[in-house]
């Protein structure tokens, strides 16, 4: 699910190949790794709610939670006070049936090359076996085999971390594959459906942009210092890791890193609740040139990094225990050269400008720019029903040539459904997950060149043991 | 839990009318203060009392070297009588007689890491005092159920502590434990109105007793309660004897 | 009217029978809702128990219990077990044992968690949020409707650790014997640790405090000369307040840090000094301090 998002998969540089087909049935996923852990809740005997405002969305509780290593502080964290047949791992899968609904797909019998296309059916989600927890006091690890619906494994998350260095809750560590600290997770989203299910700001490439490495959405491997307060009304982290989007085995390049910063402040107001706001900065270069071998550009001979970056800011804002209101957005600009298509050479979407060998900024290139934003409110009825909407935008403020249309690229998303939990123990997760999203990019219609939209309703049973 | 509820307010029910129906309750009439006296006696071969191994502390280990202690659930004496026996009456005083707790102040010993006596009877609302002899540190622990309205404390008593005054609301049988020796164990019977306790011969008088007629009402610890009906007039002590059997 | 023995036995016996079980269905949900007007009020902030029954839920209710009675469905697992809020008796307080908390000490307990337990701090919660729970954790037992709290000790200002006070507390822990438990280094292996049992007779740890772990009613000098003051109801730990004097209370109190793995200037000082573990063979020192 990682490597294909629907802003990426219709390229307009790819717009004679049917991408739209493989856009429905093979990123068909709507495998969402995701830290929600009956593991967790058995090791403490804590109700899923006691972590999560809706499972698997974290409340403050379980960011606070996760933010101290997975440990409750109540120094009953290590292993050594389980039982020793406790073993900390969690399955989730989501069994469901969906209708999926193209506007435009490429089809050869259309006079237009293109026309609407609706299928419907039974799917199975990927699998995520999920484990993770304390090794020892402040020592713990997460680690996450994902697989896609055919079993297809690959590791989403692989890391360790060191918490609370010197006794202080400022100090933690964690080195590995891990999902970047913003307390707005797509992790835990509770979307789940094909054309909703994932925020498109975390992985939004513009149209014929090469450039991967800057999905704020996407798990890094590299390094990642935390800190928060004692109640995590505050927190801070920074992390430096290799730009390769996740993808292992492939140093992209030669010293090209990319940095995420992102702190958040809370702070009460009554009866409200507990207001959280913040603000994320990612910085990276990435390379645009590769050694070729047989015309294919050779992995880890990248250089000619170029740079890019993501800002915005993060709010979560409550009005009263049953209502919030999760804010995000960004402004982001990648440079002339991933505009112009350099760079890429995983999704294939630059077949044939994938290599800066010239040296010389294509004329009229300019610095992609865009901003964007989504707003998503949950109204908690109760711990176990939650019925919940997401509205996401995504305006190009500045296009890579000046040829292309002002609006070529631009998102509009929405989304809403509700989650049902019909029990909720300490023991198992269940929810009954129905859900309808609508979505619209503009100008990236395979043959034609218009606008696309597609929508999903989905109907799934979402559990996790 | 509804069901549990309606469930015990009509067995509540029928135990009030039945119980009516068979207790006479007799007006208290004012006049000179009587006595019920009487003996407890323990039928069959008394059970053995486990012995108590003190050596963890070696004071109490000490102080009872010469004796070797052992439980006291149920102390028979010589005769057949039987010891710590509370009796107090369960039915038919008035107003006036229960209005009053005993003015006395009962003591509570701990010596020789044991409680004397074993059973220390009170009025509902009667002070009484807790004392150490001891050249180790104890902790009384009562602990009754906070349901009835009296509420568990736990209070230190080292060597050479000051006595501890306190009085209970509600009658109770409530258990006494130090659980600094576990093996001490005691209770404080809280009754309502005038009780006695048997000594070791398992004799009692239950004393300022208005004349009427009651039930009286005797409390083993072990071997549960039994009932007697009793006539007070005034002269001679009214008598009620009891007889516990063996298992 | 004659009334047989046996027919007064039998009685007696039915009533003794269904007593229990007439207070067992005392605690119903309409006692509850007869009390769900329950406040609490802690600084400037009113807690009120009805607007905390959705936290309840979501966080509380899988150990305490729908009733408050410590017997959700982690109970069989959990270890210590979940307080019953109905019985209104609270290992952590600042009144003398057997009254009640305070509100504020029920929500210093919410938000400090009692560690070694799987009661974790809920130090995220608002003020006024704990102050509803407060108020919720109050309207489970009928002990908060008829009775007030006890009165807050007194702590006076905390003096300076000399070494003098620091011999002096070693001195109130021989006399006060509170090795009998805790052990003369204070590692719980005492002659009676191994017996301990808590009032429903489940077995209960004293606490060590040389493994680094806080104290469960907090680790602050404060929370210290409260812990053994008060007692905590419901446990073997009992109240001192009568054997101990408020200044050797503070000595005890920097006696107890040079026991503790944390470094502390008490520490340092009990280093220096050369400081040796109580010795229990000694014979017992008359208190003297009535």
């Amino acid at each position: 699910m990682r490597m294909g998002t629907q802003s990426r998969q219709y390229s307009f540089a790819a717009s004679a190949i049917p991408l739209t087909l493989l856009a429905v049935f093979v990123v068909l996923s709507v495998s969402q790794p995701a830290n929600a852990l009956p593991a967790f809740a058995r090791k403490y005997g804590l109700r899923c709610s006691a972590c999560h405002e809706s499972w698997p969305m974290l409340n403050y509780f379980g960011q606070k939670f996760k933010d101290n290593g997975y440990q409750l502080m109540n120094d009953r964290d290590a292993p050594i006070w389980q039982n020793a047949s406790y073993w900390p791992i969690t399955l989730r899968m989501t069994p469901f049936w969906s209708r999926e609904s193209t506007s435009k797909a490429a089809v050869d019998t259309a006079p237009t090359g293109e026309q609407r296309m609706t299928t419907t059916g039974f799917n199975l989600s990927g699998l995520d076996i999920l484990t993770g927890g304390t090794l020892e006091k402040n020592f713990s690890f997460l680690l996450v085999p994902s697989a896609d619906e055919e079993g297809a494994f690959h590791f989403e998350s692989v890391n360790v971390r060191f918490d609370n260095l010197f006794k202080s809750p400022w100090l933690n560590v964690k080195v590995g594959k891990f999902e970047l600290d913003s307390f707005i997770s797509e992790k835990r989203t509770l979307t789940l459906s094909e054309s909703g299910g994932e925020f498109q700001l975390f992985h939004f490439i513009p149209v014929g942009d090469g450039n991967i490495f800057g999905q704020v959405g996407d798990n890094q491997i590299g390094a990642e210092w935390m800190g928060h307060s004692g109640n995590d009304r505050t927190r801070l982290s920074a992390a430096v890791f290799s730009s390769t989007d996740g993808n292992v085995d492939v140093p992209y390049g030669q010293n090209s890193y990319t940095g995420f910063f992102a702190g958040s402040q809370a702070f009460s107001t009554g009866k409200l609740g507990v207001q959280r706001i913040g603000g994320y900065a990612m910085y990276g270069v990435a390379p645009t040139t590769y050694l070729t071998s047989g015309g294919v550009p050779l992995p880890g001979s990248g250089i000619g990094n170029k740079s890019f970056s993501r800002v915005g800011f993060e709010g979560l804002f409550y009005l009263g225990p049953h209502l919030d209101f999760q804010v995000f957005t960004q402004h982001g600009e990648d440079s002339a050269w991933f505009g112009a298509c350099y760079g890429e050479i995983m999704a294939g979407t630059c077949p044939d400008t994938n290599n800066n060998t010239t040296g010389i900024l294509p004329a009229g290139a300019r610095n992609p720019t865009w901003n964007g934003a989504f707003v998503e409110t949950h109204y908690v009825y109760s711990p176990q029903l939650t019925i919940f909407q997401r509205s996401e935008w995504v305006r190009m403020s500045q296009q890579a040539f000046a040829t292309n249309p002002s609006n070529l690229g631009d998102i509009d998303n929405y989304v809403v459904g509700y989650r049902y939990n019909p029990f909720m123990t300490s023991r198992a997760g269940f929810a009954f997950h129905n859900e309808y999203s609508w979505i619209r990019q503009r100008g990236t219609s395979p043959v034609t060149g218009t606008d696309l939209s597609s929508n999903s309703l989905l109907l799934g049973f979402d559990f996790d043991f | 839990m509804k069901n549990l509820q309606k469930l015990a307010a009509v067995l509540m029910a029928v135990m009030v009318v039945l119980c009516g129906a068979l207790l006479l309750t007799h007006e208290v009439s004012a006049a000179s203060e009587g006595k019920i006296s009487g003996t407890v006696k323990y039928e069959g071969t008394p059970p053995h009392m486990r012995g108590i191994d003190m050596s963890k502390d070696p004071y109490c280990a000490k102080a009872n070297a010469s004796t070797s202690p052992h439980m006291e659930n149920v102390v028979v004496g010589s005769g057949g009588g039987l010891e710590n026996v509370v009796l107090y009456i369960s039915e038919g005083l008035s107003g006036a007689a229960l209005s009053q707790p005993a003015t006395n102040v009962p003591v509570f010993d701990q010596k020789n890491c044991e409680y004397t006596p074993h059973v220390l009877a009170m009025d509902v609302g009667q002070t009484f005092k807790v004392t150490t002899s001891d050249q180790t540190a104890h902790n009384i622990h009562p602990n009754p159920n906070p349901m009835t309205g009296n509420i568990p404390w736990n209070q230190s008593q080292p060597p050479g502590a000051p006595p501890v005054e306190k009085s209970w609301k509600a009658p109770e049988m409530i258990e006494v434990k130090c659980n600094i020796h576990p093996w001490m164990h005691g209770w404080f019977a809280v009754v309502k109105g005038p009780y006695a306790t048997t000594d070791a011969n398992g004799n009692y008088t239950i004393s300022n007793v208005p004349p009427g007629n009651y039930t009286v009402t005797a409390w083993q610890e072990t071997l549960g309660t039994q009932t007697a009906k009793v006539t007070v007039s005034g002269a001679a002590p009214a008598k009620a004897d009891f007889t516990f059997k063996g298992k | 009217m004659r009334i047989t023995l046996h027919k007064s036995l039998l009685c007696t016996a039915a009533v003794v029978m269904v007593f229990p079980l007439a207070s067992l269905a005392q605690q119903t949900k309409a006692d509850f809702e007869a009390r769900i007007g329950m406040e609490s009020h802690i600084g400037h902030v009113t807690g009120h128990a009805k607007s905390a029954q959705y936290d309840y839920r979501r966080y509380c209710v899988g150990c305490h219990g729908d009733r408050g009675d410590g017997m959700g469905e982690n109970f069989p697992w959990v270890d210590p077990k979940p307080r019953d809020f109905q019985l209104g008796i609270f290992k952590c307080r600042s009144t003398p044992t057997g009254t009640l908390p305070t509100d504020q000490d029920l929500s210093d307990t919410i938000g400090r968690g009692l560690d070694r337990s799987n009661m974790p701090p809920w130090n995220v919660f608002t003020d006024q949020q704990k102050a509803d729970l407060v108020a919720w954790v109050k309207h489970f037992s009928p002990r908060f409707a008829s009775e007030k709290p006890g009165t807050p000790i007194q702590i006076p200002a905390e003096p300076e650790v000399t070494a003098d006070r620091i011999k002096a507390g070693r001195e109130v822990f021989a006399r006060v014997q509170c090795w009998k438990c805790h052990g003369v280094t204070g590692e719980a292996n005492g002659p009676s640790a191994s017996t301990l049992q808590d009032d429903l007779g489940r077995p209960i740890a004293a606490f060590n405090f040389t493994e680094g772990s806080r104290p469960k009613c907090g680790s602050s000098d404060q929370d210290l000369y409260r812990i053994f003051m008060t007692g905590l109801d419901g446990t073997p730990m009992p109240s001192f307040a009568d054997n101990i004097k408020p200044d050797e209370a503070w000595d005890l109190v920097f006696y107890l840090r040079t026991l503790m793995s944390e470094p502390s200037k008490e520490k340092a000082i009990a280093k220096q000094l050369g400081l040796k573990p109580v010795d229990t063979n000694a014979p017992a020192q008359p208190s003297g301090q009535q």
